[in-house]
């Protein structure tokens, strides 16, 4: 299907027709605690109950706000969650989310997209847990 | 704009935005917590430091909200808490009112004419021994709430211990004080409902209006209220400088009034019961009379609630029940053919929780060689609210030894028929106050006749008193009433004139 816009402008969401969800946030861009509100209302709209893994593309995110990072603790309809990065900045970023907060579902940082594709269509990989992080055996070193 | 990246000769400590980051950290350790780098595009290292640095600031700013606003909530809490304590110090518990130490303090802040009304409750002791400290404690709420009630905003009530209550009513006039202890009498008027008894809770109370001196108040008043309590209670007297002398001739009473029983100045004399069918006389009833040695004969109203209070009338009811025995015995001995009559001796509820009463009694009974038939125990009504208590176990104890039991007063408490009916009581007297008029109002004596109906009908006899003529006896005799006693029959004789005097009644009638 086509990319959904998140309300506020700031990123956009694709359920794939393989389903996966795939949430882009854009280049540069501060995250508010009402774009997470946004993101997380688009995702559930998207799945309609049934939870999908999603990628979420924050390479080169500036910042995320302490209310969006909150918001982000909340469950929503995606099943595991695989945040994809590639600065030390996003690195950071990741892992002060994963850090302080209790992801609702099994969430990860990657820098390489294939790995963090791979990850989240394997069921299998139960090695998740809360604020694990485990960023640097997922190919971040 | 944002600071471009060093490039790798000049090397990272000559990059500006390290420079930004030590001035940022530097704020910071000041406690500005508002201080903050811009990162750069490039998303390197130094970046991520400074963003890293920038992240912990933004929590350590929401941690230091979070401990203020813990510590305000905290320090409010301790504020209130402290404010409850404070007002626990001042408050009576059970009541709310606030309590003596209080009442004194705002007292003492009174500028013009201030009134004190003391109030003191007519037999808090009586509920509190019969009915249970419960039942007690419920009692005084509603009287504190009813004293509320009848007071203004501007007065206050407050409970200075035990049954004891104060109205502060300040800038006042006598007349104004004495109207609002009127209507603080009207509204105990009403019985008090606990559960399914109904008590009643009147009070005494004492005024004093003068210039704002507390202790001189409340020593007025109390004064006062004491003269009420002697007034027959459920009254209010006004205080006046006399009644200090009424105060010492109490204390001076009191102090007699112990060694006159070391010194047997107290006396009985005796006055007949009469068989209204037979006109025999069937008992004497002991009366007790303080022969004092300045004053002359003093009458029980003057001594016995004086005695109650001092703790002595143990040993005052100890002492009239062994003479009345003993005096019993002597007749036996001097009259063995008289035909048998009974002695009545009153017993107080203060006696009647004594324990070892009944086994006292049946000592002296036999000491003395009187049949325990010959002994009538009189007791008060307001003694005999509750079944099962300490009162009623040894009413049964006493019955148990042979001694007959009889109701005082009936007519002036609380006692309902049905309730006399499990008492081990064999005869009621019927208080004087209702047949004094039976010979004048028509109606009365139909209440009359009601009433000695229904003693009949709960297996008991009854005996009336005060009856002072002819005509009251007559109408007596005409209602059935078995047996009656007062001046019309004879008045209390000494105990050398008993035997002469029952004689008098069988010769006389037969």
């Amino acid at each position: 299907m086509e990319p959904v816009e998140i309300p506020g402008g700031k990123g956009r969401l694709t359920l794939r027709p393989d389903g996966l969800l795939h949430l882009q946030w854009d280049e540069r861009i501060v995250v508010e605690g009402a774009d997470a509100k946004a993101a997380m209302a688009k995702v559930n709209e998207l799945c309609q109950g049934t939870p999908h893994p999603m990628l979420v593309d924050m390479a080169s995110t500036k910042a995320t706000s302490r209310e969006a990072r909150a918001v982000f603790s909340i469950p929503c309809d995606a099943n595991r969650i695989a945040l994809l990065g590639s600065s030390p900045v996003d690195r950071l970023l990741a892992n002060f989310f994963l850090g302080l907060h209790t992801p609702p579902c099994p969430t990860r940082f990657f820098t390489s997209r294939s790995e963090a594709m791979a990850w989240l269509v394997d069921s299998t990989d139960e090695g998740w847990t809360p604020g694990s992080g485990d960023m640097r055996r997922r190919g971040l070193s | 704009m944002d600071p471009s990246p060093p490039d790798d000769e000049r090397g990272i400590l000559s990059d500006p935005r390290l420079q930004k980051l030590v001035e940022a950290i530097l704020t910071l350790a000041s406690g500005d917590l508002s201080a903050r780098v811009e990162p750069s595009e490039a998303g390197d290292e130094l970046d991520a430091v400074i963003t890293g640095v920038n992240l912990l600031a933004e929590e350590l700013h929401y941690v230091y909200i979070e401990l203020e606003e813990r510590v305000d909530e905290r320090t409010a809490m301790l504020l209130r808490t402290q404010a409850e304590l404070e007002q626990l110090a001042v408050t009576d518990v059970l009541t709310g009112l606030p309590n003596r130490s209080i009442l004194s303090n705002i007292a003492t802040r009174a500028a013009h004419e201030t009134a004190v009304i003391m109030v003191d409750l007519d037999s808090f002791k009586e509920i509190n021994d019969t009915l249970g400290h419960d039942t007690g404690d419920t009692v005084l709420v509603e009287v504190s709430r009813r004293l509320k009630s009848a007071v203004r905003g501007s007065d206050v009530v407050a409970r200075l211990g035990g049954d004891e209550f104060a109205i502060l009513i300040r800038d006042t006039t006598e007349q104004e004080a004495v109207q609002i202890a009127r209507r603080a009498l009207d509204a105990l008027q009403e019985n008090v409902s606990v559960g399914d008894v109904s008590v009643r809770a009147t009070a005494s109370m004492g005024v004093s209006v003068g210039p704002p001196d507390w202790p001189q108040r409340v020593r007025d008043a109390d004064i006062a209220m004491y003269e009420a309590k002697s007034r027959g209670r459920n009254t209010i007297q006004i205080f006046r400088p006399d009644m200090l002398d009424a105060t010492t001739e109490r204390a001076k009473t009191a102090a007699e009034l112990r060694t006159a029983l070391q010194r047997d100045e107290l006396e009985l004399v005796y006055q007949p019961v009469v068989d209204l069918g037979s006109g025999h006389a069937v008992g004497v009833e002991a009366l007790v009379r303080w022969n004092h040695p300045t004053r002359g004969v003093v009458m029980p109203g003057s001594f016995i609630p004086i005695a109650e209070d001092l703790g002595l009338i143990v040993d005052l009811g100890r002492s009239v029940l062994e003479q009345a025995i003993a005096q019993m015995g002597a007749w036996v001995d001097e009259a063995p053919d008289l035909p048998a009559f009974t002695v009545h001796v009153n017993l107080s509820a203060t006696e009647l929780r004594r324990p070892g009463l009944d086994r006292d009694i049946g000592s002296c009974l036999k000491t003395y060689g009187v049949h325990p038939s010959r002994l009538v125990l009189e007791i008060t009504e307001t003694v005999l609210m509750t079944r099962g208590s300490e009162e009623a176990r040894m009413l049964g104890r006493l019955n148990d030894l042979g001694v007959s039991l009889q109701i005082d007063d009936f007519g002036t408490g609380y006692s309902s028929i049905s309730y006399l009916r499990d008492l081990p009581a064999q005869t009621v007297k019927v208080d004087q106050s209702l047949i004094s008029t039976i010979d004048s109002d028509p109606d009365q004596a139909q209440f009359v006749e009601a009433i000695l109906h229904l003693i009949s009908s709960a297996g008991l006899s009854a005996v009336v008193e005060g009856v002072e003529t002819a005509r009251q006896a007559e109408l007596l005799r005409g209602m059935g009433c078995p047996y009656a006693q007062g001046f019309y029959f004879s008045r209390p004789v000494p105990p050398e004139r008993v035997l002469e005097v029952l004689a008098g009644f069988s010769a006389a009638r037969g």
